[in-house]
């Protein structure tokens, strides 16, 4: 499971691979961790997310567009995954981290040159985020 | 792109039969060195993806500071017609009604003198930036409706902030009427509510400059700008509000796709009839972003004026005044000729010219102002509208210097630290949250605003009235 910036004039891009598709929502937590971290601060979070689609690249886009929305609204600079679930109706997860000010450099996940599929014996995405 | 041929001096075309499904050419204004700068990202590729969008007219354009966005670039503009033309959100982009507004100052900056860094200082305690970015105070539902459906003088009436005077002198009067904040979503009330009189992050910055030199000495004067004289230029926009605005009508309009049989090269590009359900609506949040946003610069340059009232003392900032506030990220119904179009400016600006009755009565014989920033260290300009952008560019300019290094790449050729040194050697007060940021918005990340301006005064878009020199600066 790994992440990569791929470089973009003006937003960034990110490549995603991981061995499952699964792998890539997880993937996709550790580039935001990258993005949002603010280093420990006193206090933990831990956030219920539920998202709907059935268009898994869709559902990637949204899922990097709500931990910036959380990283916002909330603070989260998130750092684990206590659970995280796919299935044929969208997605549910738990995110846990640490509750601080994380930079509002990403707001939110394009569907610019989104991609999500399969890349030999395992799987590749890209996701456009504005900042 | 090979299809590229030359039209005149400062206008490049890509014919419509360049690409399959576009239906109108693609058109570039630039001269061939910022023309190879253009080539080497994707802009081009992305200006053909929106030349197939339903209802569009004439051609696509591309100011000369475009650069590679996503689904439409950044420096785009495109107009379609009413009433089924479609309206796209990436048109627009996620910072809906980004912009900039101007003020200037009744001292010079021989008189600010040394009490140029504290001015800096004060005023980056007074605007929230970067990882600060709440505002003083949360607001409550019926205020943010307010402020959604009238814009900044929502604020002038109930809060006492800003005047009348400020009203006048912003595009559109800071109020588009199509504002229907109930179509604006529970997401985007979360995260606009504490925002207000806010910065944000990226690009964003409040610069005190002073006026280098004057140009066109009679729109100059009309605007009430003098050489020497300090002046405040402030570029932010609708904050989270308008990135959830956006977020949520790319994906509703993505799933309604098939419904309106529109199909796409490139699904940010995900768009709606303006007749539709979806089109209308997304029409109505928008404008009610747009109107936040006008209020939020209104509510920081009310703070700047806070901030030169502790340090240069009442008078100063009572004399501080508005010389203009313009959007350079939105939709607009505009009546070019005789039709109705919707015109899409994503990093371009409203650019109108003398005689024009959305000109402010007191700009119209010289035109409207069009404010162009440059870099952080370099400089910034006040042009005023032309006729030729009427026939040519649907009354549109460029918004800045543009885009040359990613992020990454700028960070990699200078740090942080070592620029904020070299500003300050320059004359350059620096407060910025943070290196990094400051890294990614390093004069050398961006085109030579100079060359962009020229171009635009070349092709009769817009002409050079003033060029303002950075001495200090507050970035997001």
């Amino acid at each position: 499971m790994t992440y990569r910036w791929i470089e973009h004039t003006s937003e960034l891009e990110v490549e995603l691979e991981a061995s499952t598709e699964q792998g890539l929502f997880e993937a996709g937590v550790e580039a935001m961790r990258d993005l949002l971290s603010d280093g420990e601060t006193p206090e933990r979070l831990e956030i219920p997310v539920r998202l709907e689609g059935r268009d898994r690249a869709a559902l990637l886009a949204d899922w990097l567009g709500e931990l910036a929305f959380l990283a916002e609204t909330r603070g989260l600079a998130p750092d684990r995954l206590a659970l995280l679930e796919l299935d044929e109706e969208g997605l549910r997860a738990l995110v846990q981290g640490w509750e601080g000010a994380p930079p509002h450099l990403v707001k939110g996940a394009t569907y610019h040159r989104l991609t999500l599929e399969r890349a030999g014996a395992g799987w590749r995405a890209r996701v456009v985020l504005d900042v | 792109m090979s299809d590229l041929r030359r039209v005149d001096d400062v206008l490049w075309e890509i014919p419509a039969d360049a690409q399959s499904g576009m239906r109108v050419p693609a058109r570039v204004f630039a001269d061939s060195e910022l023309l190879d700068a253009i080539r080497s990202d994707g802009s081009l590729e992305q200006l053909c993806n929106v030349a197939t969008l339903p209802g569009i007219v004439d051609a696509v354009l591309a100011m000369p500071d475009v650069h590679q966005g996503y689904g439409f670039p950044v420096g785009g503009v495109a107009a379609t017609e009413l009433p089924d033309g479609v309206v796209s959100p990436g048109g627009v982009g996620y910072d809906i009604n980004c912009g900039v507004r101007l003020l200037a100052a009744p001292f010079g900056a021989d008189e600010l003198g040394e009490r140029r860094e504290a001015l800096v200082h004060e005023i980056s305690r007074a605007v929230p930036a970067g990882k600060s970015q709440g505002s003083r105070s949360a607001l409550g539902e019926r205020r943010l409706n307010e402020v959604l459906a009238e814009g900044p003088a929502a604020l002038v009436e109930h809060e006492g902030i800003g005047s009348e005077e400020d009203i006048e002198l912003t595009e559109s009067r800071g109020r588009l009427d199509e504002a229907d904040p109930a179509v604006v979503g529970e997401r985007a009330r979360q995260r606009g509510a504490d925002q207000l009189g806010t910065l944000g992050s990226g690009n964003h910055f409040v610069e005190v400059q002073r006026v280098e030199e004057i140009h066109d000495r009679e729109a100059a004067e009309a605007y009430g700008l003098r050489e020497g004289q300090v002046t405040v230029l402030i570029h932010s926009g609708s904050r989270g509000l308008g990135h959830q605005v956006c977020t949520d009508f790319v994906k509703r309009m993505d799933a309604a796709l098939g419904r309106h049989q529109i199909e796409l090269p490139d699904r940010q590009l995900s768009c709606a009839p303006l007749s539709s359900h979806e089109g209308r609506e997304y029409l109505a949040a928008m404008a009610a972003a747009a109107n936040f946003a006008w209020a939020n610069r209104h509510a920081i340059a009310h703070r700047v004026r806070e901030a030169i009232a502790a340090v240069l003392g009442e008078a100063a900032a009572a004399g501080t005044r508005q010389v203009y506030d313009v959007a350079h990220n939105v939709a607009k119904l505009e009546r070019h000729g005789e039709r109705d179009l919707c015109v899409q400016r994503k990093g371009a600006t409203r650019a109108f010219p003398p005689g024009s009755l959305d000109v402010p009565e007191r700009y119209r014989a010289v035109g409207q102002p069009v404010f162009i920033p440059g870099s952080m260290g370099t400089a910034s300009y006040v042009l005023a509208g032309r006729t030729g952008a009427m026939e040519r560019s649907f009354g549109t300019a460029c918004h800045g210097a543009g885009r040359r290094l990613s992020r990454t790449r700028a960070r990699k050729r200078i740090e942080g630290a070592e620029l904020r040194r070299a500003l300050e050697e320059q004359g350059i007060t620096v407060r910025s949250p943070s290196n990094r940021g400051l890294a990614e918005e390093a004069p050398l990340a961006y085109k030579e605003v100079d060359k962009v301006v020229e171009v635009v005064e070349r092709a009769g878009l817009a002409a050079k009235v003033a060029r303002l020199r950075p001495v200090g600066v507050v970035k997001g």
